[in-house]
């Protein structure tokens, strides 16, 4: 589904002395398909967006459009619940929303609240679980018995179970270690790409911003700062250190040997061994006498 | 949740009632309470209606943020109005509202009783308004001192206090971030008949006291690390102090009292 904000604004508590801009006349598009990063620092308005996405919130000014569905500031969307089915939002610590007795339980939650029948949903118990590289053995186990990571998945399995088109992620890996991290977002990625999902990941990371979006949107105080492709947005590195945020470190590195050998290498996605295999080939070729 | 309900809500500030020692603040607050069943007469009520429209001026936050906070009290106070002109039948009839007579005695007390009520609303959301938890428990932790004599454990429930108080936004915003979570599964909170409504709240409830514990639990680990052990011997951060401002004020108050039992019909 195609997504677009036009000059959105939101105020939470208006006339109070409470009352707090989160989002300023903010415009953008998504392509349907594509994998999207939403990145900025504490208090930028990236949570604010979210909401908007499944309409929890809806604009205190401007218009979101997701696929066919409009939320504007003065009408109530009618079918909220429709929306709500086609845009999976994993939120910040998703392992907070488990409730049932078992594990089956918690990730047919969702679909059956969004009337799937009972066999879809068995069916889809299985594919998801595998999805997220759970043993099937879990299923039947209370979900408070398991590990935080394990617990985090079936959270994760929990919304897959809807068969969304739109997945947003908060901040999905906070508070994992870093294999754990690299595995997860690996499998988002592969999600995305296999079930042709819209991903937009709301992350604090350049570097998966990096490794796995398309786009990139800067905030900064609920205004959009800068938007582009990852490597337009990071090589401005003076603009994004104005906004207290930095370049991932590969590009960093990639300017640091370009500066001080003279070698120019473009990044394609490697990792940084692979960078640094190829800056010793490199310099193997150079004579220094 | 409704972010327009403002009694417990405090509005930061520095205003001549916001640096008035919140004991002071508590003690008269309780006076008022008291004494505001001693007005009887217009004079009376006119003092007392002064004297907390006043305080409300002084605290300099917006009066049009109070009433609007008071909002579910106006019903209240309304339907106790209400009440009176329906029930009482003192004084002469003054006229008829479909055949009903409203007599003049009921419009004088349901106006009086209505007052005294708005004005006790009022007088004590100032006290919220104008104080944070922590300076209104620290309050009653030393008005309550002397009850230690008889073994009551005063410093423990000033200390229960303070962590109820201090996890009340911990909480709501828990549950508002639940309460989102589990609505993009397509749980209905607003809609639906209440059976549905009801079993709708279990997904809350569940998780909500699932991190209750846990952060009980957390709080109390992180207290016996740091060596706590209650009362005996504990000094304090911010020590309350009785400035002039608070002696000017509890001396105003008590010409009040007493012009109060002077204009007392």
């Amino acid at each position: 589904m195609d997504i677009s904000f036009k000059n959105v604004s939101y105020i939470y508590q208006p006339n109070t002395p409470f009352e707090h801009r989160a989002l300023q006349n903010l415009s953008f598009d998504i392509k349907s398909g594509s994998y999207v990063a939403i990145v900025g620092h504490t208090g930028s308005g990236k949570s604010t967006l979210l909401q908007h996405l499944n309409g929890l919130l809806r604009p205190t000014d401007g218009q979101v459009q997701i696929g066919n569905f409009t939320l504007s500031p003065d009408e109530k969307l009618k079918n909220v619940m429709d929306l709500r089915k086609k845009v999976g939002v994993v939120f910040q610590y998703p392992e907070h929303q488990l409730f049932e007795e078992t594990v089956a339980k918690d990730i047919g939650f969702g679909p059956k609240n969004f009337g799937e029948a009972e066999q879809e949903i068995n069916k889809r118990l299985y594919e998801v679980i595998e999805a997220v590289q759970l043993p099937e053995s879990l299923l039947e186990r209370s979900p408070f018995d398991l590990s935080g990571g394990q617990m985090r998945r079936v959270a994760i399995a929990g919304v897959l179970a809807m068969a969304p088109e739109v997945l947003v992620l908060d901040e999905p890996t906070a508070g994992l270690d870093p294999r754990g991290q690299k595995d997860m977002m690996d499998m988002f990625y592969q999600l995305h790409k296999q079930k042709g999902l819209t991903t937009i990941l709301v992350t604090h990371s350049m570097e998966d911003a990096l490794r796995y979006a398309d786009h990139v949107i800067i905030l900064n105080k609920g205004t959009k700062y800068m938007e582009g492709t990852p490597l337009d947005v990071f090589t401005r590195k003076q603009e994004l250190n104005e906004v207290q945020l930095d370049i991932p470190e590969i590009i960093e590195f990639l300017n640091k040997v370009e500066k001080r050998f003279a070698i120019n290498l473009s990044y394609q996605g490697q990792s940084l061994a692979e960078v640094a295999q190829q800056v010793v080939e490199k310099l193997k070729g150079k004579n220094y006498e | 949740m409704s972010n327009s309900f403002i009694i417990g809500q405090y509005v930061p500030g520095d205003s001549f009632i916001h640096r008035l020692d919140p004991r002071t603040k508590i003690a008269i607050i309780f006076t008022f309470v008291i004494v505001v069943f001693l007005a009887n007469s217009v004079a009376s009520y006119g003092l007392l209606t002064a004297f907390s429209i006043g305080s409300a001026l002084l605290t300099r936050i917006k009066l049009s943020y109070i009433a609007k906070g008071l909002t579910p009290v106006w019903f209240l106070i309304v339907f106790t109005f209400i009440l009176h002109l329906i029930v009482t039948k003192d004084g002469e009839v003054l006229f008829q509202i479909a055949s009903y007579p409203i007599y003049s005695g009921a419009i004088i007390q349901g106006a009086a009783i209505s007052l005294r009520f708005f004005l006790l609303i009022l007088v004590t959301s100032l006290l919220t308004l104008t104080t944070t938890p922590i300076e209104i428990t620290d309050a009653i932790e030393t008005l309550l001192g002397p009850l230690k004599k008889i073994k009551f454990p005063v410093h423990e429930l000033a200390l229960m206090m303070s962590i109820s108080l201090r996890f009340i936004p911990t909480l709501m915003q828990e549950t508002e971030k639940i309460s989102k979570a589990q609505a993009s599964r397509g749980v209905d909170f607003k809609t639906g008949p209440i059976r549905d409504r009801v079993q709708a709240v279990v997904p809350l409830l569940v998780p909500l006291f699932v991190s209750a514990f846990k952060r009980a639990e957390e709080l109390a680990m992180a207290m016996e690390a740091r060596g706590y052990q209650g009362g005996e011997g504990r000094t304090k951060l911010r020590e309350l102090k009785i400035e002039g401002r608070d002696l000017f004020v509890i001396s105003l108050f008590l010409l009040i009292i007493i012009g109060l039992v002077m204009t007392r019909a």
